[in-house]
């Protein structure tokens, strides 16, 4: 998909105005990074896009993905032993893999990858000063090197992610990075868990399960891990978030 | 100075080995392989607000814990109910004014630095590990890394001993759970915490027992619990309302 030289250039401004918007403003870190891996799949013609934080125990977590499929997940989450991100992480460097069946240097992972379809893979360091704090993949399905200027953007996406960890409410001066870390993995534990909750009293799949949580919390204005552990901890209706999102989809019921 | 090998060698060993001494062995091994002047564990319970010092390596680590749940306030209290991680570099200077009570109280105890790690999953919130030593300044990165080490291990632990409490307890053959633990980050596993979601939902428990109870049936089943909670993700194994464990065909599609 190629977006005419002016459309995105017009779509380039609005996302980073709307991030912009969005991080003077009380924001849920997991919705943000949801959105920010969008905006990776609109503006860089990529076809997945993930974002991994470091656990601060030497290993990589997902936080966030542009879908919730399982598999994707899965193959995000592999990086905490080998691939892209663990070395984008390591070395604090962009780290390119365009054409992955020429690819050695992760054989796991580039056969997981390549076994879902994927032809290139990129990594792109969350730096904080002299610190790393995580990475961002991208990966392709054709075997293609991004632009230099399609590296720039999405270096910046990069550092959106990092100022948005740093800046989540509740911050104070000190420690800020171990506790803002440790607060956006837990984020991520309860929405993982609240998916548990919804996908068995619903029987619906896991990303369904994401996503009425998120349509509900911008719906509502609440903010997404707010309702996640309403969710778990049973002070949220989820008969209502159930029926009521399957509404929004069926006018009839 | 920290010592990260001797340290995860002798959590390791305090996972594997369970049982009631497990939390305090956690404490010490990290007393002693970090530069902390004593450690201790309290479990608290968000439902009902009930609190419970585990144990403690010296009376002074014992005393900061008594002092916070009778005074209602201090770096422990605020760890468990914000879930993160409570960074105290002097309790005595006197800038620090989120505890008053609680610091002029901490005064007679001689402890300075206090550093309090949640002990939580997600929205399971079972405790908090709580460290201290007797001069002043901030943690450093490796200092930060051990302490979430040791704070991985008292949960492993400390899911143990819920799930002895729980109705139908599973019964133990013992064997991976400190590899578990160690080598695989165990959880810190999408599907664990997935499976612990539906377990809730099917059990009508908490997320505390219900990650207990899957813990428990990892053990005595002696099959790591990222694999058991692919069982409950592909609805092969689920909880009955009664608490007792039903392996069955799926009716339902499995949640993938």
């Amino acid at each position: 998909m190629t977006t005419p030289p002016q459309g995105r250039e017009q779509l380039l401004v609005e996302t980073f105005v709307r991030l912009a918007d969005t991080l003077v403003a009380d924001y849920d870190v997991i919705d943000l990074f949801h959105q920010l891996c969008a905006d990776c799949i609109d503006l860089l013609a990529v076809d997945a896009a993930g974002l991994l934080i470091t656990d601060q125990r030497d290993s990589l977590q997902v936080v966030s993905a542009s879908t919730e499929a399982t598999h994707l997940l899965e193959l995000f989450q592999l990086q905490a032993d080998q691939g892209p991100c663990l070395d984008c992480f390591h070395t604090s460097a962009q780290v390119h893999a365009p054409e992955l069946r020429a690819e050695t240097r992760w054989p796991r992972f580039t056969a997981h990858a390549i076994e879902y379809g994927f032809a290139a893979v990129h990594a792109l360091p969350m730096r904080l000063r002299g610190l790393t704090i995580g990475a961002v993949n991208l990966f392709h399905r054709r075997a293609v090197a991004m632009t230099p200027d399609q590296l720039g953007v999405s270096q910046a996406l990069a550092d959106v992610a990092t100022i948005a960890i740093l800046t989540d409410r509740g911050t104070r001066e000190r420690d800020q990075l171990t506790e803002q870390l440790q607060a956006a993995l837990t984020s991520r534990v309860v929405i993982e868990q609240a998916k548990g909750v919804l996908g068995e009293r619903g029987t619906i799949g896991l990303d369904d399960a994401f996503s009425r949580m998120r349509d509900r919390a911008r719906a509502t204005n609440q903010r997404l891990t707010d309702l996640a552990r309403g969710v778990v901890d049973g002070t949220l209706d989820t008969d209502t978030l159930l029926r009521s999102s399957r509404s929004d989809r069926r006018p009839q019921d | 100075m920290v010592n990260q090998v001797q340290l995860m060698q002798t959590l390791a060993a305090a996972v594997d080995a369970g049982g009631p001494a497990a939390p305090l062995a956690i404490c010490r091994s990290a007393a002693e392989w970090l530069p902390m002047g004593g450690v201790a564990i309290a479990m608290m319970s968000a439902q009902d607000g009930a609190q419970e010092p585990v144990c403690a390596t010296d009376t002074t680590a014992a005393r900061i814990d008594d002092l916070q749940f009778t005074l209602g306030e201090g770096p422990c209290l605020e760890s468990f109910t914000s879930g993160r991680a409570v960074l105290v570099d002097d309790i005595a200077d006197p800038s620090e004014a989120r505890w008053p009570i609680f610091t002029a109280a901490a005064a007679e105890t001689g402890a300075r630095g206090m550093f309090v790690f949640p002990l939580h999953l997600g929205a399971a919130r079972i405790g908090v590990l709580d460290c201290y030593r007797d001069t002043p300044g901030g943690l450093d990165d490796r200092e930060i890394i051990g302490a979430l080490h040791a704070a991985d291990a008292a949960v492993w632990v400390l899911l143990d001993r819920i799930g002895q409490r729980t109705i139908s307890a599973e019964p133990s053959t013992g064997g991976t759970s400190g590899r578990d633990w160690f080598d695989g980050s165990a959880l810190t596993r999408a599907e664990v915490h997935q499976a612990t979601g539906m377990l809730l939902a099917q059990f009508g428990s908490t997320a505390t027992e219900a990650l207990a109870r899957l813990r428990g049936a990892a053990f005595a089943s002696g099959r790591p619990i990222g694999e058991v909670a692919k069982d409950v993700l592909a609805r092969r194994l689920r909880l009955s309302p009664d608490g007792t464990w039903r392996s069955e065909p799926p009716h339902d599609p499995p949640l993938t």
